[in-house]
């Protein structure tokens, strides 16, 4: 069975131990998981913008590199929503494609939603004797339900504190360009979350979706705030590697 | 009404009739359609299913019925006849010092003998002179009493339907209402209220009908709650029976 | 137009607006009271997802037999002695009420709150006229002596504080009224007491209107469009041709979802069935009742598979206090009538104008919480993306961002080239980064970095990094265990007999 990664263009540019945290946490699972090199980008930020035709030309690098794989994973709740959510609808009118993206679509899972779902696992035999609060990303909990995987993960972890985030579930104020374009609303949203990460009196911020995580941890180091922001995969290696 | 309104209305039926083509079949074809579309089949009518099971006990609908209009601000009580009840009503007449009531003419009320009672108090029978301004009444009165149609105990809501002899303003205009419900009358779900008004001919439907949660209420102050904007502020529920 | 609507853009507007502290405080406090209130009402009631779905299935089959339902009840209306009328636009909707009006030769119109008529903006048609239009609901009663428009669906006044409203509402007593909401409260309700009592029309708007009987439905919590409905002569109801239901059972469901969703409520105070003009006997209802039902725009929608669903929306606001773009700027940033993010679809919708309006669609990080707040179940998310992708495809997007686009393209349209950037930039930020820092405010970075750092790219990309990594996780021989290897067989089974499902 043919396990691929799609590691997303931002875990692959700033963020690469995301997706090595993955790998090797996969690995001990015995899931051997292979990078395709000709992946780039989900082609949210244009299609997000209007821009279908160029979002388009950013998908079929998906189509074409994940052909063969049974199954596709990613460290992103809002790529992995792209797919599963936009694709079908981004190639509507091209018989050919849209075979293809709904193949892509099936196949596709958010990490927690593998590891979970598929997998079965619920305790990955982590230690990890931090405070920690979790943010949910909007489109990994909204447009792909993700809400119990990374609790029921989390909750495993021996030693962890578990502190509610206030007012989890608001948006942070990436959303992309957004936070490019109506840079001063993105503000606004990212300073309250911040503010509520703060308020939780956690040592630690986790996420999903590194799109949000570098949102809300470049506002808390613009606060000075020594705060760690971390993707769950590698809260979770880490944690095993503890073990 | 002068001839130059009958001549107005008279133009614009004809003008809506004109219209009424032009604008509805826009709809049809817009939706695909060349003609309007025949009584097609309504496969979600009302409520799920599983809601229209829900029956409570008549003890447990008196129950949750005055919680929920006590929890909105209402007051509610509970007799065993209507003897009772009006024996509450005269004494909060009393205890408001109200000097003007108004009533609706059932003959529930016509049974009750209010007037004999208060005698000090100008109840009013409403329509009871289809000559005097009736709405003026109702704004004075002080009391306006009400035997209800239904009332649901979800939501804590009663129904009362207009008539010639039961006013929309006398459960509107006056500061209090006292609101009388023969527990019969009590239902759980407001789905069994809806049943019986779908079920009467659309010609013998009053021209009002009105569902009534508690006092008049408004939080557009700072979110402040304030009692009593334009309907009534005191609002009493008696359940009787 | 009024406040916060001279700046002409959606960016410009909610400068104005995040840099208001008190509106930004009132609208959080508010929205979350009503969020707060929606979820316990939900909650208790139960089945929440049953009961949204039943409302979304009941508002999708009267919207795609609009056609059948609206002739119906048309037909019941007119047989209850109601005076149907037709506007295709704002303005006949306008010139229809305004003669019906001189036809009563009125001073005075009274009203009970209604967005339609926000739409048309009666008032100044009615103050033109010389009739005083008098907003009876409390919180449009205030924004109106202020001369402004409502900023929320369901709390109009959401922006102003006591002693604002004290003030507004001392000019109108002609003396000083202390801030104390039950005094002012009490001001208005004796002051429209006369007001009803003068005017010779009644005007209201419509929730819902019932197909089978013809009858029109309000919502309201403090009996102002009761004594607009009872009291005048003569009633004006205006109605968006959407507002149907089929029947008084469909009309459980619908007061089931819309105060629980609008303010927490099990039901609003009242809610109030309105057949027709007084019957002959009756002693209070209007003599003569006219509704205007109003198109404006709304036909549009109508086919489109991609926005028709916009018209099951029952204006219970609660995806303004889901929003969090709402809970930041109010809602007089989105300059229309509607605001949050059924106003940023909604407006341009009816406006068919993509061009001059698509830029609230822009104000939003489409982080779906509204989707998930909706009793209807409106995808407004997904909504906002197409207004976006129509603006562009209309050709209307801008030059900067349009060669932006074309440059993403390039580059994601080949991981060579992709690779080649990532590189460029792993070199090029040794000028600006600083411990895995990059703080400059310069160029593109400037909305970003001032009140955030950007993280700096490190020396290797994943896809450099791969081929090593790759080989340390094979050297370490991974083994699968059975149990493993079944479920994901078991998943691959899953899926070839007719899929999995997704979230």
């Amino acid at each position: 069975m043919k396990v691929s990664l799609f590691i997303t263009c931002l875990s692959d540019a700033i963020y690469p131990r995301v997706g090595e945290a993955m790998v090797r946490l996969l690995a001990r699972y015995g899931v051997q998981v292979e990078f395709p090199k000709t992946q780039t980008c989900c082609g949210q930020p244009a299609f997000n913008s209007g821009y279908w035709e160029e979002a388009r030309e950013s998908a079929r690098t998906l189509l074409a590199a994940f052909e063969d794989s049974d199954f596709v994973i990613s460290p992103s709740g809002s790529c992995t929503g792209m797919i599963q959510h936009y694709y079908p609808k981004l190639f509507e009118k091209d018989p050919i494609m849209i075979e293809k993206a709904m193949q892509l679509q099936e196949k596709t899972y958010e990490f927690t939603q593998f590891l979970v779902q598929v997998l079965g696992v619920k305790d990955v035999g982590a230690v990890f004797p931090h405070k920690v609060t979790y943010h949910p990303s909007c489109h990994g909990s909204r447009l792909l339900g993700i809400k119990e995987e990374p609790l029921t993960l989390m909750e495993n972890v021996k030693g962890m504190e578990l502190i509610p985030l206030p007012f989890a579930e608001d948006c942070c104020g990436f959303g992309g360009t957004f936070a490019v374009k109506m840079s001063e609303i993105s503000a606004a949203m990212v300073s309250e979350k911040a503010q509520h990460v703060l308020e939780s009196e956690a040592e630690v911020l986790v996420g999903l979706d590194m799109g949000c995580m570098m949102n809300i941890s470049g506002n808390l180091m613009y606060q000075g705030k020594p705060i760690r922001v971390m993707h769950l995969a590698e809260l979770l290696y880490e944690g095993v590697k503890q073990a | 009404m002068a001839d130059q309104e009958l001549t107005l209305l008279e133009q614009l039926e004809k003008e809506s009739r004109a219209k009424q083509a032009k604008f509805i079949g826009g709809i049809a074809e817009k939706l695909g359609r060349k003609d309007i579309a025949q009584k097609p089949q309504h496969p979600f009518r009302g409520a799920p299913d599983f809601w229209n099971q829900l029956n409570w006990t008549q003890e447990e609908k008196i129950e949750r019925f005055m919680d929920n209009w006590q929890s909105v601000g209402g007051h509610a009580a509970r007799f065993q006849t209507m003897e009772e009840a009006k024996q509450f009503i005269v004494d909060r007449a009393n205890e408001f010092g109200a000097r003007h009531m108004i009533r609706q003419n059932q003959p529930e009320l016509n049974e009750l003998g209010l007037e004999e009672a208060l005698p000090e108090t100008d109840i009013r029978v409403w329509n009871s002179d289809p000559e005097e301004y009736w709405k003026a009444h109702a704004a004075g009165a002080d009391i306006g009493v009400a035997v209800v149609d239904h009332a649901i105990a979800y939501t804590g809501t009663i129904t009362v339907l207009s008539s010639p002899d039961k006013g929309r303003s006398v459960t509107l205009l006056p500061t209090v209402m006292m609101a009388i419900i023969p527990v019969e009358r009590l239902k759980t779900r407001m789905g069994e209220v809806m049943e019986k008004i779908d079920g009467m001919r659309r010609e013998d439907l009053p021209a009002g009908i009105h569902f009534i949660t508690g006092p008049s209420r408004s939080s557009d102050i700072e979110n402040d709650l304030t009692i009593g904007v334009h309907g009534p502020g005191i609002v009493y529920a008696l359940i009787v029976g | 137009m009024s406040h916060g609507q001279q700046a002409s853009t959606v960016k410009e507007r909610s400068h104005i607006a995040l840099n208001n502290e008190f509106l930004r405080k009132a609208v959080k406090f508010t929205t979350e009271r009503l969020r707060n209130g929606k979820k316990k009402a939900t909650e208790e009631h139960g089945n929440w997802e049953e009961w949204r779905e039943r409302g979304r299935q009941i508002r999708l089959h009267t919207i795609a037999h609009l056609d059948y339902y609206l002739n119906q009840f048309v037909e019941n209306a007119r047989a209850n002695g109601v005076h149907v009328h037709f506007a295709a636009d704002g303005k006949e909707a306008v010139e229809l009420s305004m003669k019906i009006a001189a036809s009563k030769q009125t001073r005075s119109v009274v009203k009970s709150k209604s967005m339609v008529s926000e739409e048309l903006h009666i008032n100044a048609a009615l103050e033109k006229m010389g009739i005083e239009a008098v907003e009876t609901d409390l919180g449009e009663y205030i924004i109106q002596l202020a001369g402004e428009t409502p900023s929320h669906i369901i709390i109009p006044a959401i922006h102003k504080n006591r002693y604002q409203i004290a003030e507004l509402l001392s000019k109108e007593a002609g003396e000083t009224l202390p801030a104390d909401t039950s005094i002012l409260a009490g001001f208005v309700r004796r002051k429209l007491r006369e007001k009803f009592l003068d005017a010779e029309i009644g005007m209201t708007g419509c929730n819902f209107a019932i197909a089978e009987t013809g009858s029109m439905v309000l919502f309201e919590n403090e009996g102002n469009a009761r004594m607009v409905s009872t009291v005048p002569k003569t009633q004006i109801t205006l109605m968006g041709m959407e507002r149907i239901i089929p029947t008084f059972a469909d009309l459980e469901v619908m007061a089931t979802l819309l105060p629980r969703s609008a303010t927490g409520q099990k039901l609003t105070v009242y809610m109030s069935a309105i057949s027709g003009p007084k019957r002959d006997a009756d002693a209070d209802g209007p003599e003569e009742m006219h509704i205007i039902i109003v198109d404006n725009g709304r036909s549009l929608q109508l086919g489109d598979p991609e926005f028709q669903e916009l018209l099951n929306c029952i204006r219970c606001g609660a995806c303004l206090n889901a929003c969090p773009v709402y809970r930041h700027i109010g809602g007089h940033a989105y300059g229309g009538t509607y605001s949050g993010p059924i106003g940023a679809v909604l407006t341009p919708a009816l406006q068919s104008n993509v061009a001059e309006w698509d830029d609230i669609a822009n104000a939003s990080s489409l982080c779906g919480a509204c989707y998930e707040a909706c009793p209807v179940k409106i995808p407004l998310h997904d909504m906002l993306v197409y207004l976006r992708n129509r603006k562009v495809e209309k050709g209307y997007g801008q030059t900067a961002e349009k060669i932006g686009m074309k440059g993403f393209a390039a580059i994601m349209s080949n991981s060579k080239r992709m690779r080649s950037v990532i590189k460029m930039g792993q070199i090029g930020q040794k000028l600006v980064a600083r411990q895995g820092m990059i703080k400059t405010k310069i160029g593109p970075l400037k909305g970003w970095n001032s009140v955030r750092y950007l993280p700096s790219l490190p020396n290797q990309s994943f896809r450099e990094r791969w081929g090593t990594l790759e080989q340390e996780v094979q050297a370490s021989n991974p083994k699968m265990s059975d149990e493993v290897r079944q479920r994901m067989e078991q998943a691959l089974e899953q899926r070839k007999n007719g899929g999995r499902h997704h979230g």
